[in-house]
């Protein structure tokens, strides 16, 4: 584990600010839980930088992040399309079959007049899952592929604020628990749907563990820059 | 003494989102990131008050999400209301003790640790109370985590509600507190994302 160093706090008299009011995140950093001034070390691959007073997670350099992230993220989008559309279980009662996706619990919902829940459910299954594969997509894409573009900033943001609210790995555990509830009254069948939305689920974790937004900021910095004095 | 380390204290304020540092020169400070065009704040804008609002909006919904009935399940002819602990008391019955301690971790245990979490965050920052701020930015951290995890009851519900629709054999139905529970994990993982932990350090001397 490598810690930032926190070398003495007089930076005016080591970086003098001239007229402009920014200073360049690789000469100082600040942690984003407890507003420690950082100088930011440059941790080897596979480690982590921590803050040293808080341990907040600063970096987490990974191999070949933009490269692995633009895969991974294409793999989701691929697997996005059969984990929506085709049966996850289906359960067989006196004869009666019937098969859930993940579109059948929304759409019954809604006609059941439950259409609050039926709106949070389409948002953290399915939405917000998509549009953040897309944008991760597009970010990792875009620096892969060193082509700048205005936007890259707003995506990159958005894809951090939308982290947290694609629940898919919640999902699955909904998917457990409503089949051990079933198991005593139904004969269940799982469908191929539930494979591919658990290659979705484990394409996900890789994602997030592959994407380090603090290399992914810089490249976005960097190619941005350039592309100003190209023009 | 600790505050004289903060960023805020020796002049920067950091992006929320791209985390790159910003100088302030005392007078006109520009009121975007240069990089990603987010509006600067030193700390989140009104973060106690707003917090505390989702908070007692949260509360008192946590009310009607566990005296109403959450689901009800029809079979044949006999309709039969569940509240949260009904649903787990029905798994304990059946055996079916690993998933019913699953189901009060994630329904019960979670959101109600998380209300009292964050109503101490919010005293500890109001008051100025001189504490282990690592300790407390930890406990954060941890309810920020597990907030989303809350939402399983009302995934189950709508995996349940769609499957188990064979006309006059078997029927559920989601029930009211579905709505109120949902609101509950919405609305305390607002408030979770409204609370700056800076605003912890910042009060420590």
């Amino acid at each position: 584990m490598v810690y930032f160093n926190e070398r003495d706090l007089c930076y005016n008299s080591i970086y003098p600010h001239n007229n402009s009011w920014t200073m360049s995140r690789i000469e100082l950093d600040a942690c984003a839980e407890c507003d420690l001034l950082l100088t930011p070390a440059r941790p080897a691959v596979g480690d982590k930088a921590r803050c040293p007073r808080c341990g907040y997670l600063l970096q987490r350099p990974r191999k070949q992040s933009v490269a692995r992230t633009f895969a991974l993220s294409l793999t989701g989008l691929i697997l996005i399309l059969p984990a929506n559309l085709l049966p996850l279980v289906g359960i067989k009662v006196l004869g009666n079959t019937r098969d859930g996706t993940l579109w059948s619990g929304v759409l019954t919902l809604y006609r059941e007049d439950m259409w609050a829940i039926a709106i949070l459910v389409f948002l953290s299954s399915i939405l917000v899952p998509l549009i953040n594969i897309v944008l991760s997509v597009l970010v990792s894409g875009h620096l892969y592929f060193r082509r700048p573009n205005r936007y890259l900033p707003y995506w990159m943001r958005w894809l951090q604020h939308l982290e947290e609210w694609a629940m898919l790995e919640v999902y699955m555990l909904g998917i457990i628990v409503a089949c051990v509830k079933l198991a005593s009254m139904a004969d269940l069948r799982f469908g191929f749907g539930l494979y591919a939305f658990i290659a979705l689920l484990i394409v996900n974790a890789l994602l997030a563990s592959c994407l380090d937004p603090y290399l992914f900021w810089r490249r976005i910095e960097q190619l941005q820059h350039n592309h100003r004095h190209e023009n | 003494m600790k505050t004289e380390m903060n960023a805020l204290a020796q002049g920067f304020v950091r992006c929320h989102d791209c985390g790159c540092l910003t100088k302030i020169p005392a007078a006109n400070r520009p009121r975007h990131c240069r990089l990603c065009g987010s509006p600067l704040h030193a700390r989140q804008a009104n973060s106690l008050q707003r917090t505390l609002a989702l908070l007692i909006s949260a509360f008192l919904l946590y009310i009607p999400a566990n005296l109403y009935p959450i689901m009800t399940v029809t079979q044949l002819t006999a309709g039969e209301p569940h509240t949260i602990i009904g649903g787990i008391i029905e798994l304990i019955k059946g055996d079916m003790l690993p998933i019913a301690i699953l189901v009060l971790v994630a329904s019960i245990l979670v959101p109600l640790l998380k209300l009292l979490g964050i109503a101490l965050l919010l005293l500890c920052v109001h008051y100025r109370w001189q504490v282990d701020a690592h300790k407390w930015t930890v406990m954060y951290r941890i309810i920020a985590f597990v907030g989303r995890w809350s939402m399983l009851d009302i995934f189950m519900i709508s995996i349940l509600v769609s499957l188990v629709d064979l006309g006059g054999i078997a029927r559920v139905i989601a029930g009211p507190a579905a709505t109120a529970f949902a609101a509950v994990v919405v609305l305390t993982m607002f408030a979770a994302k409204s609370f700056d932990p800076r605003l912890i350090w910042d009060n420590q001397r």
